[in-house]
């Protein structure tokens, strides 16, 4: 379906923007080391590395779902008539998008808990309700990596 | 037989000396004090799930009832409370930090806890400096140099100060310190048995009659909900543990775990350094800044940070030995 | 319910949920989640779900993880495992067995740049493979040196799994790096080791083809400095102190980066390559991760690690009998799970078993159940279960480095591949036995290190 091939690759450049976060995590530390070596420290590392890996974290998540990188024990079923083994995987599927829409939901809550009571970081005092907002989006995403695969273990949809 | 079960979640493990000689000493209080209505059971190391900084809203939604947790794991969420932080506010005296924070509760510092009834704040003994082997009497000895921040008030002491803050778990300490990632660290003595602190460093600095840069201010909590379905003679028993009495109590077991922590390191041979009145004149010119900063930043907020820095010293001064 | 059974409850739904293909992942956060409404009632977890996840998925120690991830995977991209196997071949090529000797040597330079076995087992394979098949290795051999190879990927630090064990149980990860470097070195002694008599032992599987000249043996030993480079930078930087482990891995990514770009080997292509197989296997640990917060969530508030520990301590067993059923708890488990899930799903419940039988958290050697402080047994646990768990890898049925090379010679049969690693698996089980016969060999190098 066209619409499931938008998703695709929304999915996909979304973990490449993920891989870009880490880029800069990457530049950040490298950047920290060396500058607290010839003595111009920066205290900010620790926490913009903290939430930088939740954010890029939770961008592959759609990524995983949508090319099955979420590790199965795949050996009891491995004999099994294929249609029953397609079932099983559309079960998972389901469990993956019904875990999105609850963690889309409760954590829509902790965004808005975080931003409420101004949770901020230590040292730079950057609200934490702002990776929240890849989060969220991460989340909504894995629904809909959750909805594509679904329809291809259930109903061979592709 | 008990009416009430409750559960009280905190970070640090059950051989710590805030699990053994404060949290649970304090819920044998409440379960006497209820003649055994109540039964408080304390779990330590973050067994409950999560990380330290989610335990103010672990509490907040009920997920425990009770917490004691570092308010400075949640930056920003206990702006007014902050300022027992500061130094030259903090001085030397836990007990008079306990007792001072109490006294301002309900007029200063209430509206900040919104969904938590606070049992108690307390402090600790107060930050001082841990260095691996600058035997520092100035503020200038410390230009350039690289110290681990306890908080967002100690990174601005150690800038103040003339020196660089450097973030980092605390468990990674020890090893920063012994290949020199960071020259020192700004903590308090309790710390040094835990991370056997007297193997990495050679000298511990404090001011005179015990004066140091500044505290971190503890709470133990409960639960807004939690609190209201108590009947009056449990939350009686509640507020009557918690009790001035206590409070001077808890100063003491910090101030106690403070003095264990710097006599281990005198015996492995450390340097414990008093400043002198003189010496220590010259730290409270950069200090008096961070003052400044706070008000500053405070104002800016929204709040009257000189009115609650002022409230502070007095209700402080008032309680001095 | 006694915590207990409510604990076999859970595991038992747990093994079904990954027996029926439910991803471990998400059988750990059905079990986790069901189990702590069941306990606690919904409210709860549903109030722990708002920051649960941005909690586990933001902790510092952690952030390692997609760095190390990201190191090996574009170090697989930059010609490093060609060059790596090029010298190792000149070194032993000439030898019986040479070829696959330096199939090891070469997984083991890998491993030195790559905290993975997978990427490991499948980089090499894919360089050594094809060779191994041009000198005429018998198929058994080549396909199991190289499966078994791979695990050094995890055994050599940096190594993802032990970062993990460290942040489970509060372990220092730049110990953990030190104590894991003379086990590894050891299983990389023992392999080749395996392979000089096997081919002694079936003549014809290996063997030995010209030594090459001067001129080509030091051209290809040039191929290691790359590697050598990195390693020092990142593991030689992490050991001599000169910054955490995560400005470390970040400084490697970095290092690999700029390697591939002087070798020509980065171009888009290859950087989305690097980052879609980053994203791949951090979003599969992260997630596992969260799961087994959950489980942790419900394990405790029915009580079971507490009874767990009470049971073991009031057994009877002596000390080093629990260790033994703990570890082969894990081979077992091994048949079942990938070493990450097991090492999160099992460390809560084994790890205060561990510290009740060694007399508590602060228990010194004196005295001890172990004969050593808690704080060694944590590194020297630590490593036992790496090696046990790393076993998994190359035992059947779940096998995963069998199944990487099993797909890369197509005409191989796996089954031959799995009788191939069999003498792997035997030296493995020696190495365990030295290693818990002489504690000294993994607590010897973070003591001289560490002061
Ligand atoms: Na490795
Ligand atoms: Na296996």
């Amino acid at each position: 379906m066209r619409i499931f091939a938008l998703g695709r690759k929304v999915i996909d450049g979304w973990a490449l923007m993920g891989g870009l976060v880490l880029a800069v995590i990457v530049l950040v530390n490298v950047w920290t080391t060396v500058g607290s070596l010839i003595g111009l420290p920066f205290a900010g590392d620790v926490e913009l590395t903290e939430m930088m890996v939740a954010a890029a974290a939770f961008m592959f998540l759609p990524f995983c779902q949508l090319h099955r990188h979420n590790v199965t024990a795949d050996i009891f079923t491995s004999n099994m008539n294929p249609r029953f083994v397609s079932l099983l995987n559309g079960i998972a599927s389901l469990v993956a998008l019904g875990f999105a829409a609850l963690l889309l939901w409760r954590m829509t809550y902790g965004m808005l808990d975080t931003k409420e009571y101004n949770y901020s970081s230590t040292i730079l005092s950057v609200p934490l309700w702002w990776p929240y907002v890849p989060i969220l989006v991460s989340l909504a995403l894995l629904f809909i990596a959750a909805v594509i695969t679904t329809a291809e273990d259930l109903f061979g949809a592709s | 037989a008990q009416d009430y079960s409750l559960k009280l979640h905190h970070f640090l493990s059950e051989r710590s000396p805030a699990h053994q000689q404060m949290l649970v000493p304090w819920a044998e209080r409440v379960e006497e004090l209820t003649e055994g209505r109540v039964d408080i059971e304390v779990y330590p190391s973050m067994t409950l799930g999560g990380r330290p900084p989610e335990l103010v809203q672990q509490a907040r939604d009920g997920v425990v009832d009770l917490i004691w947790t570092l308010n400075g794991y949640t930056p920003g969420l206990f702006p007014r409370t902050e300022v027992f932080e500061l130094p030259t506010v903090f001085v030397n005296d836990p007990t008079a930090a306990n007792l001072a924070m109490r006294e301002m509760f309900d007029e200063y510092l209430a509206e900040e806890y919104k969904g938590l009834q606070v049992m108690f704040l307390q402090a600790h003994a107060g930050n001082a400096l841990h260095m691996v082997d600058a035997d520092l009497r100035s503020p200038a000895d410390l230009e350039g140099l690289k110290l681990r921040t306890p908080s967002r008030t100690g990174a601005w002491v150690i800038e103040a100060l003339g020196a660089s803050p450097v973030a980092m778990p605390v468990p990674e300490l020890p090893q920063a310190l012994s290949k020199k990632v960071v020259e020192g660290a700004l903590i308090p003595w309790e710390i040094i048995p835990a991370l056997q602190l007297q193997e990495q460093t050679d000298y511990q600095i404090e001011g005179p009659d015990m004066s140091r840069f500044g505290t971190s201010i503890f709470q133990v909590s409960m639960n807004k909900d939690v609190w209201e379905s108590l009947p009056a003679d449990i939350q009686d028993a509640f507020l009557q543990a918690s009790n001035e009495e206590w409070l001077t109590e808890v100063g003491g077991i910090w101030r106690g775990a403070d003095d264990f922590g710097i006599n281990m390191a005198t015996e492995a041979g450390n340097t414990h350094v008093v400043l002198s009145d003189d010496e220590y004149a010259a730290f409270e010119g950069p200090m008096n800044g961070v003052v400044d900063r706070w008000i500053e930043e405070a104002n800016g907020a929204g709040l009257d940070g000189n009115s609650l820095v002022e409230a502070a010293r007095a209700a402080i001064a008032s309680h001095a030995e | 319910m006694e915590p207990i059974t409510l604990g076999l409850i859970g595991l038992a739904v747990l093994i079904g949920l990954i027996a029926l293909r439910m991803p471990i992942a998400y059988s750990m956060i059905i079990v986790g989640a069901v189990g702590t409404v069941s306990i606690s009632g919904y409210k709860i977890l549903f109030s722990q779900l708002k920051t649960l996840g941005y909690g586990q998925f933001s902790i510092y120690d952690l952030t390692v993880v997609p760095m190390f991830v990201l190191m090996g995977a574009l170090a697989t991209k930059t010609g490093l495992s060609r060059d790596l196997f090029r010298a190792a071949n000149a070194w032993f090529g000439w030898m019986r067995g040479g070829t696959a000797m330096a199939a090891i040597a070469a997984c083991a330079g890998f491993g030195a740049v790559c905290g993975s076995s997978l990427a490991t087992a499948s980089t090499m394979g894919k360089v050594a493979l094809p060779e191994l098949e041009r000198y005429n290795y018998s198929p058994a051999l080549a396909t199991g040196s190289v499966a078994a190879g791979g695990v050094l990927g995890i055994l050599i630090p940096p190594s993802v799994i032990l970062v993990i064990y460290a942040v489970l149980v509060e372990a220092n990860i730049v110990t953990m790096f030190m104590a894991a470097l003379i086990p590894g070195l050891l299983a990389v002694a023992l392999f080749i080791a395996t392979i000089a008599i096997y081919v002694r032992l079936v003549p014809g599987s290996g063997p030995a083809h010209g030594a090459s000249d001067k001129a080509e043996f030091w051209a290809a030993t040039r191929g290691v400095i790359p590697v050598l480079v990195v390693f020092g930078i990142v593991i030689g930087g992490i050991y001599a102190g000169l910054y955490n482990p995560t400005p470390a891995a970040a400084i490697g990514v970095f290092a690999v980066f700029v390697y591939g770009l002087i070798r020509k080997q980065m171009n888009f292509e290859t950087m989305a390559a690097s980052i879609k197989e980053t994203a791949g296997t951090t979003g599969m640990i992260y997630l596992i991760l969260l799961g087994a917060e959950l489980l942790k969530i419900f394990m405790s508030r029915a009580g079971v690690p507490q009874a767990a520990a009470d049971i073991a301590v009031n057994s009877g067993l002596s000390p080093m009998m629990i260790m033994m059923i703990l570890l082969l708890a894990l081979v077992l488990l091994g048949c079942l799970m990938d070493s990450m899930s097991m090492i999160l799903l099992v460390l809560p419940f084994f790890w205060p078993v561990l510290v009740a039988m060694n007399g508590g958290d602060y228990q010194m050697a004196e005295g001890s159940g172990y004969g050593m402080s808690t704080l060694d047994l944590k590194v020297w646990f630590g490593i036992l279960a790496l090696v046990v768990v790393e076993l998994g890898l190359i035992t059947p049925p779940v096998g995963m480095n069998v199944f990487v090379i099993s797909a890369m010679a197509k005409n191989v049969p796996m089954l031959t591949t799995f009788k191939g690693v069999m003498p792997f698996f035997a030296s493995e089980l020696v190495r365990v036995a030295l290693l818990i016969a002489f504690p000294a060999l993994t607590l010897g190098l973070p003591a001289l290190l560490g002061n």
